[in-house]
């Protein structure tokens, strides 16, 4: 396969990244259907994805607290073209600030039609309001879960409900 | 070669060129047999990192002139977005095809809701850096291009667009450091290293967003924190009136007008319009880029070396012709790591004091 | 040296095969923290970060994005250098010598249990040339013993002894990865993995992360610290192609330790110096290193060891800790050296503590065939 100017090789490295206490915990309660964070214990940040630290505060964090299921996008972007080994295009992702946590997980945001970039970039605009859809199969890892946008009317309904 | 004391490589990821840790595999190619030797690697900030480690080196009073060397081809591996996924955590960021366009296009989404950027104030980012790469004979990308260019390209990550990226090219870089005594020795008209900077973010872009973020990541906060320690060397207080040359490790267009706000050039949000009234051009307040910058060519390992290989060329006078600013007394050169979280700055001089 | 540097304290995480219950955040966070108890000062009070480490074994290919932050440096001046943990004390010091910086924070980590340790090194090899024939760190190491054993005619005892003294030394420290002492007889019987290297006669392979605190003199007095002082250090590569090198001698090492010497005013290292701390790759690695740091003419490292004078008990105790034969987080090795030669000189080793302790060396290697190496020598 060589053209006599470049050498074909591959990389195929693999890797067992260890989880942890923290990131198991963290992901024990994600098949268990919730989404919990650590808290610092100086100055309350909830952080998400969960560490076993603050980093402002440069102490432990061990206290847990439940976070809600439904949120606000901070920041989002959709892929229409395909890279080499990411997931097929096109798809829309988002950081998004569940509430009672302080800091934005990203994750996939199904369920938008993105055939019209501009169409589907206005409905994800940063503000709105999604919840978290938990996968029928848990396999406690971050894939257990995406974000759908909540219609504004239902938002509506939900938020007087409460 | 003998003259050279030490030398400084400057090496990013690894896993473009396919060589693990390929300073090692470069050290005869740089000189560096029997002398100290040593890689810097900081992502992208590489570059300028290395460029500050070889001034520590000197500045130490341990040598007397010092090699920073280095060299990039990112084209050889298949895809560098597929390497540069794996920047991302993989417990909690990998699965989502996070790459770093995507994370160009969060910083995007905010300075757009932040301050109604719109897309064709970055589309005349790269415009402007397409035509000063021009006048720069070693840039990778160049040309006439018109903003309309840029909004027909393709969305590669909404609202990012081809010609809002860099490529992925192929180059190397290097600069040498030497005392101040050596330097009145050697040159009339050396670029003197007067002042440089480093800051470390957080690498988690939702701490930048919303709830109790300290900074926006919109911004690039730790860009101006790491320019004020540069300018407090440097002794300069308005950067405007002061700086004439920036060589910005930009590799996104909505980057540029983040930093050069943090730099201090203007207000937030300022960046779009000053950027139409040409504020930024090569004969404007402050040329940014003359180069053409990232944007027209991205060895990553050594992008924010040629920064420093830039302004430095800018304040001894010795651009090619049409790239050279007149006038230069200071240039502010920086690099940009990691998820957007290291920012490095160093501002050069034509005047020792 | 012009501007003195200090070092105020240390941290250092337990050895360990395979870190499972910590992400490695969390490693690097623990060691971190220890240091700053250790030196009583606060992340506040840091004013430059210096990290170290390997990508491509940390399965990251920016892995200071993940670790600046339990390494202490959100919104300090921070730089990474690579790959081996102690070129970070190099790089931080120097940043305190220039009088820019006054408190520095040094850490390097690795977690040898993630990553493949032997498809990473074979990809350390450039794809032209060497990669095909599937050398790797072992492999490396070995060709390297082979040319010493045979230019100076080794007895097979001699590297077995260096192991039972390590190991030895490692089962009284109780941070090691290994503490088992073994035999003499176990060392001999142990399969060859790669000639004339035996399975015992290589370090294992270990996760464990460690950091220092350094400051300025004028730091140090200004906290009023009895610190110990970085002396000397020096450092220095040599070419990567096996073919053009002498691969009895680790002549880079030599290059380094002058430095190193020349720096601390040392003349005669087997006589000034009271324990070192080196990086043991292999047994016969040590004995190299011996001839490499001038503690005597090259191919006599063999007497040191028969005459016991690098023993717990010798003239120059080399190894309390166990070394690398006893614990391996392998890029952090060199740093975990630099720790160890702290402890030794504060008379804070415990059980592996070595009497009357007032200059230690620590040295560090990387590369294939100990391509680059570093050496440090820390004083009262
Ligand atoms: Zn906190």
């Amino acid at each position: 396969m060589n053209d006599g100017m470049t050498l074909r090789g591959g990389w195929n490295v693999e890797y067992n990244y260890a989880v942890g206490t923290t990131g198991k915990k963290f992901f024990d309660a994600l098949i268990e259907k919730k989404i919990i964070a650590p808290k610092c214990s100086k100055c309350g940040l909830v952080m998400l994805p969960p560490r076993s630290f603050c980093e402002r505060c440069f102490v432990p964090a061990e206290e847990w607290v439940e976070v809600g299921r439904e949120g606000t996008i901070q920041a989002f972007t959709i892929v229409p073209v395909k890279f080499e080994s990411l997931p097929e295009p096109p798809y829309a992702i988002a950081y998004v600030l569940l509430d009672g946590a302080d800091t934005a997980l990203v994750n996939f945001i199904r369920k938008v039609d993105l055939s019209d970039l501009g169409a589907a970039a206005k409905k994800l605009s940063i503000g709105k309001r999604v919840r978290v859809v938990f996968e029928k199969r848990r396999k406690g890892t971050i894939n257990d879960f995406h974000y759908e946008l909540i219609e504004t009317g239902q938002a509506r309904r939900q938020r007087s409900k409460k | 070669m003998n003259e050279i004391d030490a030398v400084v490589y400057s090496m990013g990821p690894s896993e473009f060129l396919g060589v693990n840790e390929p300073d090692k595999w470069c050290v005869d190619a740089v000189g560096g047999r029997d002398k100290p030797f040593m890689r810097i690697h900081t992502g992208g900030a590489t570059g300028l990192s290395a460029a500050q480690a070889g001034f520590h080196h000197v500045a130490a009073g341990l040598f007397d002139a010092v090699l920073v060397v280095g060299a990039d081809k990112v084209r050889e591996c298949k895809d560098s977005q597929q390497v540069l996924n794996t920047i991302w955590d993989p417990l909690y960021e990998r699965q989502f095809g996070l790459t770093t366009i995507t994370m160009a296009a969060f910083q995007a989404v905010r300075h757009m809701h932040l301050y109604g950027t719109k897309e064709e104030q970055m589309a005349l980012v790269a415009v402007r850096s397409w035509g000063n790469a021009l006048n720069n004979p070693v840039a990778h990308l160049k040309g006439h291009i018109t903003v309309d260019d840029v909004m027909m390209s393709p969305y590669y990550c909404w609202p990012v667009k081809k010609y809002d990226m860099c490529p992925s090219s192929a180059g190397g870089a290097a600069i040498v450091i030497v005392s101040g005594k050596k330097a009145m020795k050697l040159s009339t008209r050396p670029a003197w290293i007067r002042g440089c900077g480093e800051v470390a973010n957080t690498v988690f872009l939702g701490d930048q967003m919303g709830g109790r973020a300290q900074m926006d990541f919109a911004d690039s906060d730790v860009l101006a924190m790491a320019a004020t320690a540069a300018y407090r060397q440097a002794g300069i207080r308005n950067p405007v009136k002061e700086i004439q040359v920036a060589e910005l490790y930009a590799p996104f267009t909505v980057c540029e007008l983040s930093m050069v706000e943090a730099l201090g050039f203007c207000r937030k949000g300022e960046s779009g319009r000053l950027n139409e009234e040409g504020f930024f051009n090569m004969n404007g307040e402050i040329a940014v880029n003359p180069s053409g910058g990232t944007l027209c060519a991205n060895a990553i390992a050594i992008t924010a070396l040629a920064r420093v290989c830039d302004g430095a060329l800018q304040v001894m006078g010795k651009a090619p012709p049409k790239m050279q600013v007149k006038n230069v007394r200071n240039a502010v050169c920086t690099g940009e790591g990691g998820s957007f979280q290291f920012h490095a700055v160093m501002v050069l001089s034509a005047d020792y004091y | 040296m012009s501007h003195r540097v200090a070092i105020l304290g240390v941290g250092m995480t337990k050895i360990e095969g395979a870190k499972k219950d910590q992400k490695l955040d969390d490693m690097v966070f623990e060691a971190s923290s220890k240091a700053l108890a250790d030196a009583s000062v606060t992340r506040e009070g840091i004013d430059s970060v210096v990290i170290s480490g390997c990508d491509e074994l940390d399965g990251r290919c920016i892995s200071s994005m993940l670790l600046a932050m339990p390494a202490g440096a959100y919104l300090k001046d921070e730089i990474k250098v690579t790959d081996e943990g102690c070129y970070g004390v190099i790089l931080a010091a120097m940043r305190l010598m220039t009088g820019l910086f006054d408190l520095s924070l040094v850490i390097s980590w690795c977690k040898t249990s993630e990553a493949p340790v032997s498809d990473v090194m074979r990809m350390r090899w450039d794809p032209f040339y060497h990669r095909g024939f599937g050398m790797n760190h072992i492999t490396s190491t070995a060709l390297m013993a082979g040319v010493y054993k045979s230019q100076y005619g080794i007895p097979m005892d001699i590297p077995a002894r260096v192991v039972v003294k390590n190991r030895k030394n490692g089962a009284r420290n109780p941070n090691a990865h290994l503490q088992r002492p073994i035999k003499l007889s176990e060392v001999r019987s142990s399969p060859v993995v790669s000639w004339p290297l035996r399975a015992l006669d290589c370090a294992p392979e270990s996760d464990g992360a460690c950091a220092l605190v350094l400051a300025s003199a004028r730091k140090a007095r200004e906290l009023k610290r009895d610190p110990v002082w970085l002396a000397g250090f020096g450092w220095a590569t040599d070419s990567y192609y096996l073919g053009g090198r002498d691969l009895s001698k680790l002549r880079s090492l030599g290059i380094a330790a002058g430095m190193a010497y020349g720096m601390a005013r040392i003349k005669n290292p087997l006589k000034e110096i009271d324990i070192a701390e080196i990086s043991d790759f292999s047994s016969y690695h040590e004995l190299m290193v011996y001839e490499g740091l001038g503690f005597c003419r090259p191919g006599r490292a063999q007497d040191l060891i028969k005459e016991g004078l690098t023993d717990m008990e010798g003239v120059l105790p080399v190894n309390p800790s166990g070394g690398l034969l006893s614990s391996n987080p392998f890029t952090a090795s060199g740093l975990f050296r630099v720790c160890e030669a702290y402890l030794q000189v504060k008379g804070n080793a415990e059980n592996h503590q070595v009497q009357g302790v007032k200059r230690a060396l620590a040295h560090g290697s990387s590369g294939f065939c100990a391509q680059g190496n570093a050496v440090f020598i820390l004083s009262r």
